[in-house]
């Protein structure tokens, strides 16, 4: 009941907030300290130096955890939940055909003083996210199909006066707010005059790592204020910066936030047990360390933690329904195979062996801490390990004759054997493929280990030149932003090729088998959604194709470790195992 | 003299250019190239790869791209920009290069005032508790990789509960103005790399030298001075001046070595020189930037070996007769 009212003070709260046009409130969730700190340090730690502090002109992890500090967009994501926001813009309304969304733009300033306003987001869309030469443009994120006729175009952005902004959309667009919380807007006044209008890509070279850093200004918590090379990026707090806690001051707590930089993974742990960082995420290799030494009393909190992170990418396994093979080709065609696949696929042992137990079984498609997405009847579909079941199936698919070495046959004769391809790094790829392989061998199945640079498996993933493999790739919010994984079709739905026409970047359905057809309407449905309960219900059948006929084979996805330094506040656990932390709300005890 | 340096610079070009084939056929020979790294990301389109494949000319076949470039180091000497950091491999080099020739001045310090005088008293006093001592020493220096080395001085100290651990700086002084208490932490920090990094090449240079020592110590002419009644201290000179010759040709050999040898040292110690940076380039198929420090690393060896040569010169007159 508590709860409650406080849910509908915060509401009652953030509505009066917005009416009065003041500073945006923080939630609890990020707050719950009665009694935060203002002022000191916070450090934590980089593997690179930023290649750039454009977040358009990179292409560079490094570059968007900073960057991430220093810029936001119209909307943002709780950084915790990836629940969607008010940004820049404080509130908006979209029409009842879904194809204007009017935004009504903060009245803040950027971190010099500037006032922002609808000119900056004008220029943003034009200069760099719709710039295809941009290095790290969103071109394909804002460009899209016109239900009426077919044809892809670009979200027409109209200004109205300096504090309203009105977007046009070809067709209403489920994850254009989502997509919105990635296009972080960049000060007009600042970069303009730079950029060369003869040469498009010339974006790419503003605020590279030799700028100074007062020519670079913000409108997220921090900006920047020194970068030593290769050593530490020293941010500082943002003077303008419009959010607020629910006592009234304002954010972010630390007068800095340090990135030291930090090759070594070794290192980075050394220097987190040394204190001299005061928040990482761990490996699950590293946890067993951490958690004895601070049951020790060493002056730091482990938390083993819900998966919230697109990374570690979840693995999986594919089998090539294009391989040259024509047995193989198939036995990788039929769904029963993949199923009798899965059934040899020991998650529980893979878990406690590979992982220190700290894994989820697949976790592949949407984790179960996504609120907005999971459905959770894929866990009831996920066949468990059942090597006789498995069994029984091959039989049935007539690969029931055992040949001199006790490996199975095709009925031709021929020995059921296929290769299944994994990169050499990271290391649990490896180990997954030793487990399956021995599993798979048990049953009659001869597989032989091609471990390679991962690169080079890339390049033949990518080419769809490889029999089986196992692959990762991150989680995201929504499944939209996987749908060029995910989707037949597409460049990464590289276990079936053949239904992608590479020259025209087109998907070819003829191809595709009856549930790939489903899944291929499934996915544009989702995009053209607006309806939340409507997209939830079309990601749910998706889930369920994908546990049920298996095109892949979700393995597991690591949790998230994530290890504290004891004077940090405002860091804390909730029931369902999820960490709250953000790094303008931490703060020193 | 004048005649064999001018000639021995001569030479080094055809030599600069031979070395830059090769380095670039090697650079091509790595599966993939600086976009391939993005294939597998869905936030990036296939349309956005082609046009960043165009725009940094790697849609060329491999001999075009190296003409251009040449015809830029040539013509304007440009060595052309960094794919990841949009910016000339030159200034990225250039950066980092206080940090990587101070320490490696320090490691060859390092090296040479304590691996002479360690490799003479061997000689001179073979068999001894102490000539087995520095031996065993030395051999273990010679046998442990350097990365592992840092780890478990790393560990020790951390251990010991020193927190001077990595890097050059305790994170309140990066990028402080320079004051004696900066000072004093970089002293803490950086015995570790120079120790780290020198072990190995003390090792091997102690052996050579007391090598070098004992064979000339048993020389005629050494013979013969002790004989004209000369005292050992005047003996020990001339044995030492002998010695030291193959040592300076070790010397202009070692150069290169400082600057690309210790890589992944480097890493581990998280050092900001050019050795991590390079890695990085390496692994990004950032290929001007390879190509930059390659032929850097090329220059190098051969200034090394010209000024040994040269050295060798001043010290020894009958090479000058030659």
């Amino acid at each position: 009941m508590r709860r409650l009212w406080l849910a509908v003070l915060v509401c009652v709260a953030l509505m009066t907030a917005s009416a009065m046009a003041a500073p945006y409130v923080e939630q609890e969730d990020l707050t719950p300290s009665t009694k935060p700190v203002r002022g000191g340090t916070l450090r934590l730690a980089l593997p690179a130096s930023p290649q750039s502090f454009l977040f358009y002109g990179a292409l560079d992890n490094n570059a968007y955890t900073v960057i991430g500090q220093t810029m936001t967009g119209l909307v943002e994501l709780h950084p915790v939940t990836n629940a969607i926001r008010p940004g820049l813009a404080e509130s908006w309304e979209a029409s009842s055909d879904g194809k204007e969304v009017t935004f009504h733009l903060r009245d803040v300033k950027w971190s010099d003083g500037v006032p922002f306003t609808a000119d900056d987001v004008i220029f943003t869309f034009e200069n760099f996210i719709m710039n295809p030469v941009a290095k790290g443009n969103s071109v394909d994120r804002f460009t899209i199909v016109d239900t009426s006729d077919g044809k892809k175009k670009p979200v027409r952005w109209v200004k109205i006066n300096d504090r309203t902004i009105k977007a046009v959309l070809p067709s209403p667009f489920g994850p254009f707010y989502m997509n919105l919380s990635h296009a972080y807007i960049y000060p007009k006044h600042k970069l303009e005059s730079k950029i060369d209008k003869n040469r498009p890509d010339s974006v790419n070279e503003l605020w590279l790592t030799n700028v100074s850093p007062k020519e670079i200004v913000a409108n997220g918590p921090y900006r920047i204020a020194e970068f030593v090379m290769d050593q530490k990026v020293v941010l500082e707090r943002n003077p303008n910066y419009w959010r607020v806690d629910r006592f009234g001051n304002q954010l972010p707590y630390f007068d800095k936030l340090e990135y030291l930089i930090i090759k070594d993974a070794e290192v980075r742990l050394a220097k987190f047990m040394s204190g001299e960082i005061d928040y990482m995420a761990v490996a699950a290799k590293d946890f067993p360390v951490l958690k004895s030494r601070e049951q020790a009393g060493a002056p730091f909190k482990v938390f083993m933690a819900q998966p919230t992170q697109p990374t570690p990418s979840p693995v999986h396994i594919s089998f090539n329904y294009d391989v040259a093979n024509a047995d193989l080709k198939e036995l990788f065609r039929n769904t029963d195979f993949r199923r009798a696949m899965e059934f040899l696929l020991d998650r529980q042992r893979i878990i406690d062996e590979v992982y220190n137990g700290l894994a989820i079984p697949g976790g592949g498609l949407v984790l179960p801490s996504n609120k907005a997405f999971y459905n959770p009847k894929i866990e009831q579909i996920m066949r468990p390990y059942d090597p006789k079941q498995a069994s029984a199936i091959l039989d049935k698919l007539g690969l029931k004759n055992k040949g001199s070495d006790g490996f199975r046959l095709f009925p031709n004769g021929k020995r059921v054997e296929f290769t299944l391809t994994v990169a050499s790094s990271p290391k649990d790829h490896q180990d997954i493929a030793l487990i399956f392989k021995e599993d798979l061998e048990k049953a009659g199945i001869k597989v032989n280990l091609q471990i390679l640079d991962a690169t080079l498996v890339g390049n033949m993933f990518g080419a769809g030149n490889f029999e089986a493999g196992i692959r990762a790739f991150g989680n995201q919010p929504d499944l939209e932003l996987r749908k060029a994984i995910w989707q037949p079709g597409t460049q990464l739905y590289y276990w079936h090729y053949s239904t992608l026409d590479r020259d025209k970047l087109a998907a070819i359905t003829g191809n595709m088998t009856d549930w790939e057809k489903r899944l291929y309407t499934l996915f544009d449905l989702g995009s053209v959604t607006t309806d939340p309960a409507k997209r939830k219900a079309i990601y749910d059948e998706v889930q369920e194709i994908y546990h049920d006929v298996v095109p892949v084979i979700f393995v597991t996805k690591e949790m998230n470790l994530f290890a504290a330094n004891k004077t940090l506040g405002n860091v804390w656990q909730d029931k369902q195992g999820v960490v709250y932390f953000s790094t303008y709300t931490a703060f020193r005890q | 003299m004048r005649a064999f340096i001018a000639r021995r610079i001569l030479i080094m070009i055809p030599m600069m250019v031979l070395a830059s084939v090769i380095c670039f056929w090697i650079t091509e020979l790595q599966p993939g190239d600086f976009v391939t790294q993005y294939l597998d990301n869905p936030r990036i389109s296939p349309e956005q790869i082609r046009l960043l494949r165009e725009r940094l000319g790697l849609d060329r076949p491999a001999h075009i791209r190296y003409l251009m470039w040449a015809k830029a180091v040539i013509t304007r000497g440009d060595f052309g920009y960094s794919f990841a950091y949009e910016r000339p491999v030159g200034d990225l080099i250039w950066e980092r290069m206080g940090w990587t020739v101070g320490v490696a001045l320090l490691t060859v310090a390092f090296q040479w005032l304590l691996a002479v005088p360690m490799g003479i008293y061997s000689a001179l006093h073979p068999y001894s508790p102490l000539d087995y001592t520095l031996t065993v020493v030395g051999f273990i220096g010679i046998s442990i990789p350097d990365f592992f080395l840092a780890l478990m001085l790393m560990f020790l100290a951390l251990q010991a509960g020193s927190t001077s651990v990595g890097g050059l700086f305790s994170v309140q002084f990066i990028g402080a103005p320079w004051s004696l208490a900066k000072l004093a932490d970089l002293l803490k920090h950086l015995w570790m790399p120079v120790v780290v990094v020198g072990m190995g090449g003390l090792a091997g240079l102690m052996r050579v030298m007391r090598g070098n020592m004992l064979d000339v110590v048993g020389s005629p002419f050494i013979t013969a001075l002790r004989a004209y009644g000369i005292d050992e201290r005047g003996l020990r000179r001339h044995a030492v001046k002998n010695a030291l010759n193959p040592m300076v040709s070790i010397a202009g050999a070692e150069l290169p070595n400082i600057f690309s040898g210790t890589i992944i040292a480097a890493i581990v110690l998280n050092l900001p020189t050019m050795g991590p940076f390079f890695y990085n380039a390496l692994l990004n198929h950032d290929q001007y930037l390879v190509m930059a420090f390659l032929m850097f690393i090329a220059l190098i060896t051969q200034v090394g070996n010209l000024l040994a040569d040269i050295a060798l010169a001043f010290l020894d007159p009958r090479i000058r007769m030659s």
